[in-house]
């Protein structure tokens, strides 16, 4: 079995996020790029499955994006026990989800993959939609916020995470392009010699030419807080009082 | 006179060889185990070593110890019996064969002296501690012992046969068969003491002897990354392995259980337990084996409980270095990629930015002067002051360079200081410590003198990185600096308000570095109405931190905050101070939610803050 | 021509849909053309009876065998083949993890943008801007589109359920639905809940919920005889669900229940990001935390900078008094 997992690289959560001089992105100097959170739980349910298969499957960790950012995350994802890994160059900001899925589609064509795993959505921009539009492309079955996951022969169940503590079981035929949610596993920490071993493994790198976009970041902006907050301080007595005041008399709840 | 026939001795000599040959036999087949162990036994400072045979052997210091005083004085009495009694023995023997060692008067005399008195000590103190073991039934003793059932029988077997033959109570066929029961007494021990915890009688005095002065002990796992394939499995294959310190040790250990009473994750509601994870559950696999490529039996979950603290080695009587905590989780991480997830983001924050919070700066960092050529002192600040993982210790920071400043001792610091390393270094990601390590060695190399308020550091970029580098400077922990500073009278420290004041001795200053003097030299300056808390000095209860478990902070059991704050809360005491930023953590976040309704909380303050409170 | 697409969640229009109809009625005035909204697969009938209260141009009945259980197939067709005969510019669903789960096939298939999870809507003179956030809500952006229709997600609270025009629909039409068993390539299950559920907090009026900030369990009851004595629910962001001191149906978040209550008062929450998009659709946020930069003071109507510990049991002997 073939299996790619997207991967891509973003900001960690304690990077400082300042929006740069053209106002329609981020200071990427000031930026310390980590792999994204789900994909990283995307990654080591691809390496269960491969090691439950037992026979040749293969897992090739693909990313997209500027050679510096991306790096790390194809080492990462060799090192924890990746077979090889695709690097697809694209150093245009490429924000619209169904252009970038486009770019992906064109150049996972050809390798036929037998399911595409990738995080539920990425903590930058967060659209979560890349590997479903993916799916679409390549005319994959596809489901999303997958909470376990089971091979069974030429299909694939799945378990969606719905809300409010629902769930629900879907059995989709392969080629497959599913989504993962958080949690679904824990996954691993490279071992040492993962680490060494990651430098042996085949890395391919491909060009890309993005097609113009359709949606794009007229710019990006620091959120304005409208809310008129009101703040109630004093001691414990005195805050009480008020709390007393404004739920008897303004809010009316008691 | 008893008289003994050629059958009786040939019966005798065939029950002394074959018993000899027994022990002899199962001795060396544990040696030759040992001897397979890494790294090789530490033989340095001779006489220190033979002093420290001498205070816990002969002294009993480490037995006589803690909660068990007295049942170290019993086992003292029943050691004792043994040596005193053991002059006599051989003399038993000889007579058999017509060969007496002693006169009768001779005999006589010394059964008057020290065979009777001490024989009789001898049988109230192994009766005293059967009663202890088999009626009070401590738990750390553990489940019904056998071997220690037969030891308990024979030695008072032995003593009464002993004192009915020097009183000449029996004779003819039963003072014979009196002679009879004593000799397979004696040849019983024979065949007990190798595959019983009795060992230790044989192994203990080497073991402290061989011990190393160094706590902890574990050994330097250095990485190359352009290793090949067969140099990295090698590397693998002994992470696999015990040291021949180690190994000894296991054989050594008489299961007393003092080891996991003060251990802090055990008496947090953990699972570990040193004397089986650390020590027993690895025996029998060395010995079914026979190498020492035992450290995957040691129970994984049990390893990362461990706050690497050193109580369970400082405890110990026989001079076991307990905790592998080191050994395992290396193993997880480096064999098996096996790190819990809470940690996993901890050391990407390290290796990405060089601290342990994933920050890109530091305010503190910033207000604080750059250390030049012409500045007498480097001030390491360690991740926990630099990035504010408890905002309130930032304060603390700011008092010692006020001391500092006080005293006129110029100092700065390096701009580019990473994370000494210690939580990668002791959650076993020796890759990831080896990376800060480097960078770390080549800055500080260019100084001479660095301090800092963090003990963990100062294990680390003075002990640990000895290990892997050529260490050109050195570094003091600042309560060593503040002491100096006051003795030298470079600065004067007023005696403070009369509240009550305690102070928690952090484990790495304490036990690891040695440190209790210097801290208390301080405190007592400005506090008056100083006391020392239950288990203070090296016996001091671990607030929890150690072994990067205050990363660990999420799950519910195992959490040993709770215990050091509530001795501290129970204590009554109006301040407790402390010598490390993570001890300072631990009790600002135990303290609040412990104290009781109605009692005032009790302050935390570090060493610097109390000085610099009463600078005049 | 806007487009509202309603979802159905058990029998009712899911409260995300008629949001997303909210918009769709302000969508359709300002840019002065028709509202249809569309009624497809599960429980069609329930979603078309209920649709007939709110004011629109069309309803539109998308009812097949082969989509009355949903599946990502079935529905991305069928509203694929909507979108192709009724050339809406623009079409209109809540951003829930059904409409995650189907809509970028639509948006691949037709070639169609997709912008999803918009926080609110800037019509400029018709060229609208779509807002969202970014990099965890640190940032946030302005979309504009460049193709002639696009697809739009609006986050829960994005607007208000209260601003809905009642009325009827000016017509009512049947899609000819066009499905094969060919073109359904999955098998969906029926939806199931691992925790029982006891309480729906999202009819609740009032509700007191609980954060890590409350310190420890042993602190649970004196929360909780504040909701009592308020005539409150008690619900929970996540940790404390996960710590086990509340069942997972008292959690409000992205991956709990999303409540919007006349009174939410928070004990010891921080605000996350995963919690407030559970609860700030609600009317009145009152937050008491110690810590003053903890984010959910920023959305909080009243803000208590302030030890919970202290304020909750005193509060409730006020109240309780009062009676």
């Amino acid at each position: 079995m073939k299996i790619a997992v997207l991967t891509k690289a973003i900001p960690s959560y304690e990077s400082s996020i300042r929006v740069d001089s053209s106002e329609k992105w981020i200071d990427e100097s000031v930026v310390n790029y980590v792999v994204n959170e789900s994909d990283s739980y995307a990654l080591e349910e691809a390496l269960q499955i491969k090691e439950q298969a037992g026979d040749d499957s293969e897992v090739v960790v693909v990313t997209l994006g500027s050679e510096a950012n991306t790096s790390k995350v194809i080492k990462d994802g060799l090192a924890k026990g990746a077979d090889r890994g695709l690097f697809i160059k694209n150093d245009s900001k490429t924000t619209d989800p169904l252009t970038v899925a486009k770019i992906f589609a064109e150049n996972l064509k050809s390798e036929n993959f037998d399911l595409v795993l990738s995080g539920l959505q990425s903590d930058d921009l967060g659209s979560g939609q890349t590997g479903v539009l993916i799916g679409e492309l390549l005319e994959m079955s596809t489901a999303t916020l997958a909470i376990e996951t089971q091979v069974e022969g030429d299909k694939i169940k799945v378990k969606r995470e719905l809300e409010s503590g629902w769930f629900q079981w879907v059995t989709l035929p392969f080629p497959s392009s599913i989504s993962i949610q958080s949690g679904i596993n824990e996954p691993r920490y490279p071992s040492l010699k993962g680490i060494m071993g990651a430098k042996r493994k085949e890395l391919n790198t491909l060009e890309s030419t993005p097609e113009a976009q359709n949606q794009s970041f007229v710019n990006l902006f620091i959120p304005k807080n409208e809310k008129v907050t009101e703040k109630i301080v004093g001691d414990s007595d005195a805050i009480v009082a008020k709390l007393m005041d404004i739920l008897k008399n303004r809010l009316k709840v008691i | 006179m008893l008289q003994f026939s050629i059958v009786e001795q040939v019966i005798l000599a065939v029950f002394l060889l074959s018993g000899i040959t027994f022990f002899l036999y199962h001795l060396l087949l544990r040696l030759k185990i040992v001897l397979k162990g890494k790294s090789d036994f530490s033989v340095d400072e001779l006489p220190k070593r033979i002093i420290r045979v001498f205070d816990e052997v002969i002294l009993h210091k480490k037995v006589v110890s803690g909660d068990r005083k007295s049942a170290g004085i019993l086992h003292a009495l029943v050691m004792y019996g043994f040596i005193f009694f053991g002059l006599i023995t051989i003399n038993h023997f000889g007579m058999a064969f017509g060969f007496p060692i002693f006169s009768e008067s001779f005999r006589h005399t010394y059964f008057l002296i020290f065979g009777a008195p001490w024989a009789i000590l001898c049988t109230i103190g192994i009766l005293g501690l059967a009663y202890r073991r088999f009626v009070i039934k401590p738990e750390a003793l553990g489940k019904f012992s056998s071997t220690s059932a037969l030891v308990s029988v024979f030695i008072v077997t032995l003593m009464t046969t002993y004192l009915i033959d020097e009183l000449h109570i029996l004779s003819g066929a039963a003072e014979k068969f009196n002679w009879w029961l004593h000799s397979g007494v004696i040849g019983g021990f024979l065949f007990l003491i190798p595959q019983s915890k009795h060992m230790h009688l044989v192994l203990s005095p080497f073991n402290i002897f061989l011990r190393p002065f160094e706590v902890p002990n574990h050994g330097a796992i250095p990485i190359d990354m352009e290793a090949s394939e067969e140099e990295l499995d090698n590397l693998l294959l002994d992470l696999s392995r015990l040291s021949k310190d180690q190994a000894l040790d296991i054989f050594t250990c008489v299961e007393c259980g003092r080891c996991t009473e003060v251990c802090p994750a055990n008496r947090g509601g953990g699972i570990l337990d040193p004397k089986y994870h650390f020590i027993l559950d690895l025996k029998n696999p060395m010995l079914e084996s026979g190498d020492v490529n035992v450290v995957d039996k040691i129970n994984v979950e049990a390893g990362w409980e461990c706050t690497t603290c050193q109580a369970c080695t400082e405890v110990c009587p026989v001079g076991n270095h307990v905790e592998k905590a080191d050994e395992i989780r290396s193993f997880q991480v480096l064999a098996e990629g096996d790190v819990p997830q809470e940690y996993q983001k901890l050391l990407r924050n390290l290796q990405e930015t060089g601290n342990t919070e994933g920050s890109s700066s530091s305010e503190l960092l910033n207000e604080l002067p750059v250390y030049t050529a012409d500045k007498e002192l480097v001030l390491w600040l360690g991740c926990f002051a630099k990035h504010a993982m408890d905002p309130n210790f930032v304060s603390s920071v700011r008092n010692f360079v006020k001391i500092l400043e006080s005293a006129g001792v110029t100092y700065g610091v390096l701009s580019n200081e990473q994370c000494s390393g210690d939580p990668a270094n002791k959650l076993g990601d020796k890759l990831t410590y080896q990376l800060l390590m480097d960078q770390n060695v080549e800055e500080l190399n260019k100084v001479k003198n660095v301090t800092t308020m963090c003990p963990h550091c100062v294990v680390n970029l003075q002990k640990e990185y000895k290990k892997y580098h050529e260490i050109k400077y050195e570094v003091k922990h600042h309560t060593q600096v503040i002491s100096e500073l006051l003795d030298e009278g470079r600065i004067n420290i007023n005696p403070g308000s009369l509240e009550k004041v305690t102070y928690h001795d952090p484990c790495n200053l304490s036990r690891t570095l040695d440190e209790v003097s210097a801290p208390r030299n301080a405190i007592k300056a400005a506090a008056p109405e100083f006391f020392e808390l239950d288990e203070s000095g090296k016996d001091t209860l671990c607030c929890g931190a150690g072994g990067a478990l205050w990363w660990k902070k999420d799950s519910g059991e195992g959490r040993t905050h709770l215990l050091r704050a509530e001795q501290v809360i129970e204590s009554k005491t109006d301040t407790v101070v402390t010598g490390c930023n993570f001890c300072y953590g631990m009790m600002n976040q135990g303290i609040g939610p412990l104290t009781p309704a109605g009692q005032e909380e009790i302050k935390v303050k570090d060493v610097a803050d109390i000085v610099a409170e009463n600078l005049s | 021509m806007i487009l509202v697409v309603l979802e159905n969640q058990r029998g009712k229009i899911h409260p995300f849909s008629i949001e997303a109809l909210v918009a769709g009625q302000k969508f359709a005035k300002n840019l002065n053309c028709d509202l249809a909204v569309l009624c497809i697969g599960e429980k069609v009938e329930e979603l078309k009876s209920q649709a007939q209260n709110f004011k629109s141009s069309k309803l539109i009945l998308a009812k097949h065998s082969l989509i009355d259980m949903y599946s990502a197939d079935g529905y991305s067709k069928v509203l694929s083949d909507v979108i192709t005969e009724l050339s809406p510019k623009y079409v209109l669903f809540g951003h829930s993890y059904m409409v995650r789960d189907f809509v970028p096939r639509v948006s691949a298939k037709l070639n169609i943008p997709f912008v999803s999870d918009i926080i609110s809507v800037d019509f400029n003179d018709g060229n609208p801007h779509f807002s969202k956030q970014v990099f965890n809500a640190k940032l946030a952006t302005s979309i504009e589109i460049s193709s002639d229709q696009a697809l739009l997600s609006f986050q829960s609270a994005a607007f208000s359920n209260d601003d809905i025009e009642e009325g009827e629909p000016e017509s009512e039409v049947d899609f000819n639905v066009q499905l094969s068993d060919n073109d359904i390539k999955s098998k969906s299950e029926p939806e199931f809940q691992e925790s029982s559920t006891g309480v729906d907090l999202t009819a609740a009026e009032l509700i007191v919920s609980v954060g890590r900030g409350i310190e420890s369990e042993d602190n649970l009851p004196s929360m909780e005889s504040l909701a009592e004595a308020m005539g409150a629910e008690v619900a929970s962001s996540r940790p404390v669900v996960d710590m086990g001191w509340l069942p997972p149906y008292r959690q409000v978040g992205s991956s709990g229940q999303v409540v919007s209550p006349k009174l939410y008062f928070s004990c010891g929450v921080s605000g996350a990001i995963q919690h407030v998009v559970g609860m700030k659709g609600s009317k009145n946020i009152l937050a008491i935390n110690k810590d003053e930069d903890a984010p959910i003071f920023e959305i909080a109507d009243y803000a208590v900078i302030g030890d919970v510990l202290e304020i909750v049991p005193k509060l409730t002997e006020e109240i309780n008094n009062s009676k």
